[in-house]
C-alpha cells in the first residue's frame, strides 16, 4: 500500500514538474478557468437578485455548492487527468503501456496525466467556499473538515462515474458520444439545487447520473452536520468506487492490444 | 514542410481572381461535403441532439418552480411557455454552432495550416462553409427534438412567423459566431494556446448572450449593457424573435447583427491577411 502511495505521489510530482516547464501556459489556463467559472456564477447572482430563493436554496447555498463541485472536479481531474480520456486510451490500444508495467493499471493510467485548467477549478472552488463561509457568517474547524470530506466524496464519485461509463468501451467499442453526454449531464446536474427535482428525478441523480453525490448532498453536509447525509456520502462513494474498479478490471480481460507504435515523451 | 523562419505569402496573392460563380461553387461544394459527411453518422447526430432534452428538463424544473414561487403569470412580459420556447431556441442555436477556433488553433500549432493555405480557397471561408454544413444538420436535429420536448411540457410553439423570422436571424447569428471563432482561432498565430479565450467567449454567450436566462429578466442597467454587446445578437436576438415575432423586432435584430458582422468580420479579415503574411512554419 505504502509503495503504491509513493508511486502515485511520484506521478503527481512528475506531472507538476512537467506543467511548470510551461509556466505561462499553465497559469493562463488556470486563470482562464477561474474567470470562466466566475462568469458562470454571475447567472446565479442575477437569478437570486431577482427571485431571492428557489425551493429553500439561496445564493449562499449556491456558493457552497460551487465550492464543493469546483474543488472536487478540479482536484479529481487534476490528479486523475486521464479520467476524461480513458475511452480513448482503451479504444486506441494505449493501455498496452500501463499493462506492461508492474503497477495497478487503473491507478497508473488515471494518474499519468494532469490538466492545467483543473487547477483553476480547484482554486475557484476554494474561493467560492471562502465566500460562502464569509456570507454565511458561521465557520468552525468542523466545517473545514466537512468540506474536505465532501470534496473527497465528490472526487471519488466523479472519477468512479467517468471510469464506469468509459469502461463500456471494452464491450461496445466507441463510447465518445456516450462519454461526452454523460460528462455534460453529471456536470450540469451537479450545479443545480437538488430541490428543483421531484422523486423520480432525484432517484436518477443518486443512481444513473450520481450528480447528487458530487454537488447537492456534500454541499448541504458542509453547511450543517447530518449523520444520515454522512452515511449516504460514505456509502455512495464506496459503492461507486467498487463498481468502477470491478467493471474496469472485468472489461480489461476483453482488452485487445493495439498494433500502433506508441511514443511516450 | 517549410523550414523554420520561412515566410509564406498570403494565399491568392498574384493569382487571377476567379469569377463569383466559381468562387461560390467551391464553398458550396465544401458545405455539401460536410453536410453529407454529417448525414453518414445519423446515430451520432441523434445522440448529440439528446443533450437538448437534458437542458430543457433542467430549465423546466427551474422555471416552473420560479414562476410558481413568484405567483405571477408573466415575468418581464414572458409567460412560462414563452420562456421555455425562448430557451429551446437559444439552446438549439448554442448546441448547433460549430466552434471552429479549436480546429484552427490545432492547425496553426501543428503546422497543417500550411496545407490549407496552399489550397485554392480562402482559409477563413473554407472553415465557414464546412462549419455551416455541420450546423445546419445539428440545428435541425436540436430543433425537432427540443421542440417535441417543450411542446409536451408547455404546449404548442409560436406561430409560423416566429419560425421564419428566427430562421433568418439564426443564419446571421452563425455568421457572427463564426467571426468570433475565427478571431479566437487566429489569435493562435500570436499566443498558440487559445483555450482560455474560448471558455470565456462561451460563458459570455451563456450569460450576456441569454442562453441561461432571457435578458429581459436582467436588471435594467445590465440589460442595456448586454444589448449593446454583440453576444446578445448571437443568441438572444433570434430566440426572442422566435417568441415575439414582429417586423420591428426583426428589423432591429438584423440591423444589430449586420452592424456587429461588419465590425467583427472586418477585424477578422484584416487580422487574417496580416497573420497569413507573417506566418512562420517550423518543422519538416
Amino acid at each position: 500500500m505504502g509503495r503504491q502511495i509513493a508511486f502515485v505521489l511520484a506521478l503527481w510530482k512528475t506531472n507538476l514538474l512537467s506543467a511548470m516547464e510551461y509556466r505561462v501556459s499553465f497559469l493562463t489556463q488556470m486563470a482562464g478557468m477561474m474567470l470562466n467559472n466566475a462568469i458562470y456564477f454571475v447567472f446565479w447572482i442575477i437569478f437570486f437578485a431577482r427571485f431571492e430563493e428557489v425551493n429553500g436554496w439561496d445564493l449562499v447555498d449556491m456558493l457552497f455548492l460551487f465550492g464543493v463541485v469546483a474543488t472536487g472536479f478540479g482536484v479529481g481531474t487534476y490528479l486523475f487527468g486521464n479520467a476524461v480520456r480513458l475511452s480513448l486510451l482503451i479504444a486506441s490500444g494505449q493501455m498496452d503501456y500501463y499493462l506492461s508495467l508492474p503497477r495497478p493499471v487503473l491507478l497508473h493510467a488515471l494518474a499519468s496525466r494532469s490538466n492545467a485548467s483543473s487547477a483553476g477549478d480547484c482554486a475557484y472552488g476554494l474561493l467560492s467556499f471562502g465566500a460562502a463561509v464569509y456570507f454565511a457568517g458561521a465557520f468552525d474547524i468542523l466545517m473545514l473538515l466537512r468540506f474536505g470530506l465532501g470534496c473527497l466524496a465528490a472526487v471519488t464519485v466523479l472519477i468512479s462515474f467517468l471510469v464506469l461509463v468509459q469502461s463500456l468501451t471494452f464491450w461496445i467499442g466507441n463510447t465518445n458520444l456516450l462519454t461526452s453526454n454523460a460528462f455534460n449531464a453529471i456536470v450540469t446536474f451537479s450545479l443545480y439545487p437538488i430541490t428543483l427535482f421531484d422523486g423520480t428525478a432525484k432517484l436518477l441523480l443518486f443512481t444513473l447520473i450520481p450528480a447528487a453525490f458530487i454537488g447537492a448532498l456534500p454541499a448541504e453536509f458542509v453547511r450543517r452536520f447530518d449523520l444520515a447525509q454522512l452515511a449516504q456520502i460514505c456509502a455512495g462513494s464506496a459503492i461507486f468506487l467498487f463498481l468502477a474498479t470491478f467493471v474496469f478490471y472485468r472489461g480489461l480481460r476483453r482488452y485487445e492490444s493495439g498494433s500502433a507504435i506508441q511514443v511516450r515523451t | 514542410m517549410a523550414s523554420g523562419g520561412r515566410r509564406q505569402a498570403a494565399p491568392g496573392s498574384g493569382v487571377r481572381s476567379p469569377s463569383l460563380k466559381a468562387a461560390l461553387g467551391k464553398y458550396w461544394a465544401i458545405f455539401r461535403t460536410q453536410l453529407v459527411n454529417s448525414l453518414a453518422y445519423p446515430i451520432d447526430l441523434l445522440g448529440r441532439s439528446l443533450l437538448i432534452v437534458l437542458f430543457m428538463w433542467i430549465f423546466m424544473n427551474l422555471w416552473r418552480v420560479t414562476y410558481g414561487a413568484s405567483g405571477a403569470h408573466t415575468i418581464a412580459g414572458l409567460t412560462l411557455a414563452d420562456t421555455m420556447w425562448y430557451l429551446m431556441m437559444a439552446e438549439a442555436v448554442m448546441l448547433s454552432k460549430r466552434d471552429l477556433s479549436e480546429e484552427m488553433t490545432e492547425q496553426v500549432k501543428d503546422g497543417s495550416v500550411a496545407y490549407l493555405l496552399n489550397k485554392p480557397f480562402n482559409f477563413i471561408l473554407y472553415h465557414f462553409a464546412a462549419g455551416l454544413g455541420h450546423s445546419v444538420l445539428a440545428f435541425g436535429g436540436n430543433l425537432v427534438i427540443g421542440a417535441a420536448v417543450v411542446w409536451l411540457m408547455v404546449g404548442p410553439p409560436p406561430g409560423i412567423a416566429g419560425w421564419l423570422f428566427a430562421g433568418a436571424a439564426v443564419i446571421l447569428a452563425w455568421l457572427l459566431d463564426f467571426c468570433f471563432s475565427a478571431l479566437i482561432g487566429l489569435s493562435a498565430f500570436v499566443v498558440e494556446e487559445t483555450a482560455a479565450f474560448r471558455w470565456i467567449y462561451q460563458k459570455f454567450l451563456l450569460l450576456l448572450g441569454g442562453v441561461l436566462i432571457p435578458l429581459d429578466f436582467f436588471p435594467a442597467w445590465l440589460q442595456t449593457f448586454s444589448l449593446n454587446l454583440p453576444f446578445a445578437w448571437v443568441i438572444y436576438g433570434p430566440a426572442r424573435l422566435f417568441v415575439e415575432p414582429s417586423l420591428a423586432r426583426l428589423g432591429q435584430v438584423l440591423l444589430q447583427q449586420g452592424f456587429w458582422l461588419a465590425l467583427i468580420g472586418g477585424t477578422v479579415w484584416i487580422l487574417y491577411r496580416r497573420a497569413a503574411a507573417r506566418l512562420a512554419i517550423n518543422g519538416g
